[in-house]
């Protein structure tokens, strides 16, 4: 499988938390499911693959160019999304699709009008007349609709009913069909269950595992022990 | 950057930006500080990074296929063009009263500073002084602009104060020149202000390049 992202020892340090030692790969046509909980690492991981966090060492690079000095080309090919963040707050949703389509080259209507109607978004609302379902709804809509050959979300799957977690989740399977490889942040173990090839787990700052769904199964599950029940007691044990 | 200008404009500037360039007119008002209305227009600047901020427009626009250096260019280059639209307005009623008002005697007799290419270089001085200070100061942090734009404030009304006052000093007269009078001197400033908004807002920039680049969104 083609290795898209490739990311090597990553460290950030805050005073109360450390990002320590990083390193995964994100490869064509694959899920990846990032899971751990609040406050392990999540979202600065993500910031920093995404030049948001500057990391204090290590390597980011896409598509086997370094992601430093290669920016704008790089994010013309990738796809991101923030959970519940509100842009915009007083500006139409069409507006803001307007101004975000010029800066990609791939902007694909066909698919921003297809995941319009999936999200039953309004184009004249506001981002603040939304829902935060719906406002976690419209950051994908923006991130999906650029051809993108690697998608990073975190936490898409917060806010949402379960029927659209579950929408969401079907297209992730459509588009890893399609050879995009997806990154998801995550703390319900059930989207990792439902779509995940591979599984990263992350606590306090350190990477725990990387590795296929059916390999972590293998390692780490007892018998009879849901994923969930497995990343439990892992989190337990750690307390203890 | 033509399209993250228009970014600024379509989402993340205020309306009080562009309504504040009127302040330029405030060159006909006699026996006015005329020097305040370049602050004004700083108001307004300050007002679009308020809302900018408000509107998570700095995360966004990192999101985008753009380089993080491009967002701060892209910041300063909607400064660069709201106050150049300043100072072209600001250039009418410095024109019309240095030809055809220049001996119009409320214009004559007023005890502040004249409007001349004199004012005009102070003008430069105090927009420069904005890129430096208040833009500069935001690109700290991206966040926090109420400490840069105290700063700015009070340099900025110090400078005014300066400038409104400077030729009450007997060597210095020359400096309210009406019309074409010591017009190499007038020159003279009003160059010395070019430069100096050039390089304050060079600076400016550059740092603030090397200080976003550092910055944790």
């Amino acid at each position: 499988m083609k290795t898209l992202c490739n990311v090597k020892n990553l460290s950030k340090s805050y005073p109360s938390f450390s990002l320590s030692d990083i390193s995964f790969k994100l490869n064509a046509g694959t899920i990846t499911g990032f899971i751990g909980r609040n406050g392990a690492g999540k979202t600065t991981t993500i910031k920093s693959i995404l030049g948001l966090v500057h990391p204090d060492c290590g390597e980011i690079n896409y598509f086997d160019l370094p992601f430093s000095e290669n920016e704008r080309k790089i994010k013309q090919r990738i796809g991101f999304s923030t959970g519940m963040v509100n842009y915009y707050p007083k500006k139409k949703i069409k507006n803001i699709v307007a101004i975000t389509k010029t800066f990609y080259k791939n902007w694909d209507e066909n698919t921003y009008q297809k995941n319009l109607k999936l999200f039953s978004l309004d184009e004249n609302k506001m981002p603040c007349e939304l829902s935060e379902g719906m406002k976690v709804k419209f950051n994908l809509l923006l991130a999906l609709s650029h051809r993108a050959e690697i998608l990073i979300f975190d936490e898409p799957t917060s806010g949402l009913d379960p029927f659209s977690r579950d929408e969401l989740l079907e297209l992730f399977i459509e588009l890893k069909n399609r050879g995009v490889a997806v990154l998801f942040s995550t703390h319900i173990t059930s989207d990792i269950e439902k779509c995940a090839d591979v599984i990263m787990y992350i606590r306090k700052g350190k990477l725990i595992t990387d590795c296929t769904k059916g390999e972590f199964c293998e390692h780490y599950c007892k018998d009879g022990e849901t994923l969930e029940e497995t990343i439990l007691r892992m989190e337990k044990e750690e307390k203890v | 950057m033509r399209k993250l200008l228009k970014k600024e404009i379509k989402l993340a500037a205020s309306p009080l930006s562009y309504i504040f360039i009127m302040f330029g007119l405030m060159a006909f008002i006699p026996g006015y500080p005329i020097l305040v209305g370049s602050f004004f227009v700083c108001l307004g600047l300050f007002q679009s990074f308020q809302c900018a901020r408000e509107a998570n427009d700095i995360t966004y626009t990192a999101l985008l296929s753009v380089a993080k250096s491009d967002i701060v260019k892209a910041k300063y280059v909607f400064c660069i063009v709201i106050e150049f639209c300043y100072f072209v307005l600001t250039s009418i009623p410095v024109l019309v009263r240095m030809t055809l008002l220049s001996e119009i005697a409320v214009y004559r007799n007023n005890a502040l500073m004249n409007a001349n290419l004199v004012y005009l270089g102070f003008v430069l001085l105090i927009l420069g002084l904005f890129n430096l200070i208040f833009v500069g100061g935001f690109f700290k942090t991206a966040y926090k602009f109420a400490k840069p734009f105290v700063i700015f404030t009070v340099v900025a009304f110090l400078v005014v104060v300066i400038g409104e006052t400077l030729f009450h000093i007997p060597v210095l007269s020359a400096l309210n020149a009406f019309g074409f009078t010591n017009i190499v001197l007038q020159v003279i400033v009003f160059l010395t202000g070019i430069v100096l908004f050039s390089l304050l807002t060079a600076i400016s920039i550059h740092r603030s390049i090397k200080n976003f680049e550092q910055i944790d969104l």
